[in-house]
């Protein structure tokens, strides 16, 4: 539904867009104002004739707005019988010698993708990784840096800016060769650069012990009942004076409830689906003990069975 | 005690928060203005390390005051390690001196202080996410990298790190008054952000 100029009406009228057959058609007399429109959006099969071979309805990939020119990727190739026909060799041949003013960037999303797939991550967060590392792409000033490094970190913000923090370690097992400090300098790098950039668009909240908690209990397998407890239990310890990194108290609350739960987790379990150690668990779980009674809702454990919690 | 008194008063008005942060590093820089010959210097000065192939320039160190200097060939020194801005001074005179004796020309030209660090302890627990709330375009807190809050001061080109515990350390300033002026500047608003605790629940779990 848009307006457009039809020249039989000879006025702007309402112009209906005919997505089967891929027509503008005016609504009031009927007439086709353009036909054959290419189809942007995203991939769709037809199911027509399976051919695999060519399909001659698709001209090319989806458009990726970040690259130069759109993403074309149509590429001269050597015809059958390998005639070794001048003109058509040598085209071949002047292609592939043709700087891609994109190469680097394509083989940045790629790395990103295949993080991305590692982690389980949505395509939104993927895209937005993207677009971060094209902006700091732009400035040049990644030049001498750890490429993937600065990958991995784009990968951590854009989890950020989605509201669905990945702690470092976790970008860390997928991120191949960066370290968690160079991942970390890295973050505080293009924050920085993207500041002055943008302006203050980068709107990103502190971690809390919440955001990673679904995910740890979904690891070790834990009932609905313990994890809805162990919510309730992180939301009542943020107000406690605890000194340790958020995830700690999540891997700490977590072990407390699973203690009071008939099926216990070892330690060892738990420190692998959090990637705390355990002996930070151990430690952030005698600083949680005189405040079980506070933060452990009543609903799921009773006060007699607080008592067996083991003191640390 | 009329003294005493004073001198309290005197405190109070230089520090109006009744908090005192002690100086711990001062690092400086001097221009001896003369080229060193870093071979000799190391083997005739008793108390000094040179290894070309990992740094290029003399590690020297003196027990009073207790600091450490780095002299370049080029005739510059630097020096850290001491606890305030005289005691610095007088290290770098003294480490001067000993290139003097070893037979150099050496001159005290640009004493300069480029930087002092301190710390200090406000005694009371500070609420960290609060604080890099509400003055996001300062801090950085990302407590999986580091505990401390970062807080770049613009106005005095000075970074505070800022602990949950209540202990603070002022960096980046070249005068023991930059630290003072930081640091009345940050007090208010640790005192905003100060963590109320609830004491009555310990009780309960102590039964």
């Amino acid at each position: 539904m848009a307006d457009a100029f039809c020249p039989d009406c000879k006025r702007s009228t309402e112009v209906v867009f005919d997505h089967s057959a891929g027509d503008t058609v005016c609504s009031e007399c009927g007439l086709v104002l353009e036909a054959h429109s290419i189809d942007v959006t995203s991939e769709w099969r037809t199911f027509a004739n399976e051919s695999a071979d060519n399909d001659p309805v698709r001209v090319g990939g989806p458009t990726n707005p970040l690259l130069t020119d759109g993403g074309l990727s149509t590429v001269i190739s050597k015809p059958n019988g390998a005639q070794a026909d001048f003109l058509s060799s040598s085209l071949g041949r002047w292609q592939s010698r043709g700087a891609n003013p994109d190469r680097n960037l394509i083989l940045a999303f790629k790395t990103i993708a295949t993080m991305a797939d590692r982690l389980g991550l949505v395509a939104t967060i993927k895209d937005r990784a993207n677009e971060i590392y094209k902006k700091i792409e732009d400035l040049k000033s990644i030049r001498g840096r750890n490429q993937d490094a600065i990958l991995a970190a784009c990968l951590y913000i854009a989890c950020r800016q989605e509201d669905r923090p990945r702690t470092v370690k976790e970008i860390c097992s997928v991120a191949n060769g960066a370290t968690k400090k160079e991942i970390g300098r890295a973050k505080e790098f293009i924050v920085k650069q993207l500041e002055v950039e943008m302006g203050q668009s980068m709107e990103m909240g502190t971690i809390h012990a919440g955001d990673f908690l679904r995910r740890f209990c979904s690891h070790l397998g834990m009932t609905n009942q313990a994890v809805k407890a162990a919510q309730e239990a992180v939301q009542k310890s943020e107000e406690i004076d605890i000194r340790r990194s958020p995830i700690s108290i999540a891997a700490a609350i977590i072990y407390m409830i699973t203690q009071l739960s008939d099926d216990k987790k070892p330690l060892k379990d738990i420190s692998l689906a959090t990637g705390v150690a355990e002996g930070t668990i151990r430690n952030s779980y005698k600083d949680l003990y005189p405040y079980a009674p506070r933060i452990i809702p009543t609903s799921f454990a009773k006060e007699e069975d607080l008592k067996n919690l083991c003191s640390p | 005690m009329a003294e005493q008194g004073s001198q309290g008063k005197q405190l109070l008005s230089r520090h109006p928060s009744g908090v005192v942060f002690t100086i711990q590093n001062v690092v400086s820089t001097v221009n001896m203005d003369c080229k060193l010959d870093l071979k000799t210097i190391a083997l005739l000065a008793r108390n000094s390390e040179y290894n070309p192939k990992r740094f290029a320039a003399i590690i020297m160190r003196i027990r009073e005051p207790k600091t450490t200097a780095l002299m370049f060939a080029s005739g510059q020194m630097v020096c850290t390690g001491a606890k305030s801005e005289q005691q610095s001074k007088l290290a770098a005179r003294k480490f001067a001196r000993i290139v003097q004796k070893l037979g150099f020309p050496a001159k005290f030209k640009d004493f300069k202080i480029q930087n002092m660090l301190s710390s200090c302890d406000v005694k009371f627990p500070i609420r960290l996410e609060g604080l890099s709330l509400s003055h996001g375009a300062f801090c950085s807190y990302e407590p999986e990298i580091f505990p401390g809050l970062i807080y770049r001061m613009r106005q005095s080109k000075m970074v505070l790190l800022i602990f949950a515990s209540g202990k603070i350390i002022l960096t980046g300033a070249k005068s023991e008054d930059d630290t003072h002026a930081a640091f009345e500047n940050i007090y208010p608003v640790l005192t905003e952000f100060r963590k109320i605790q609830q004491w009555y629940v310990i009780v309960f779990s102590l039964q």
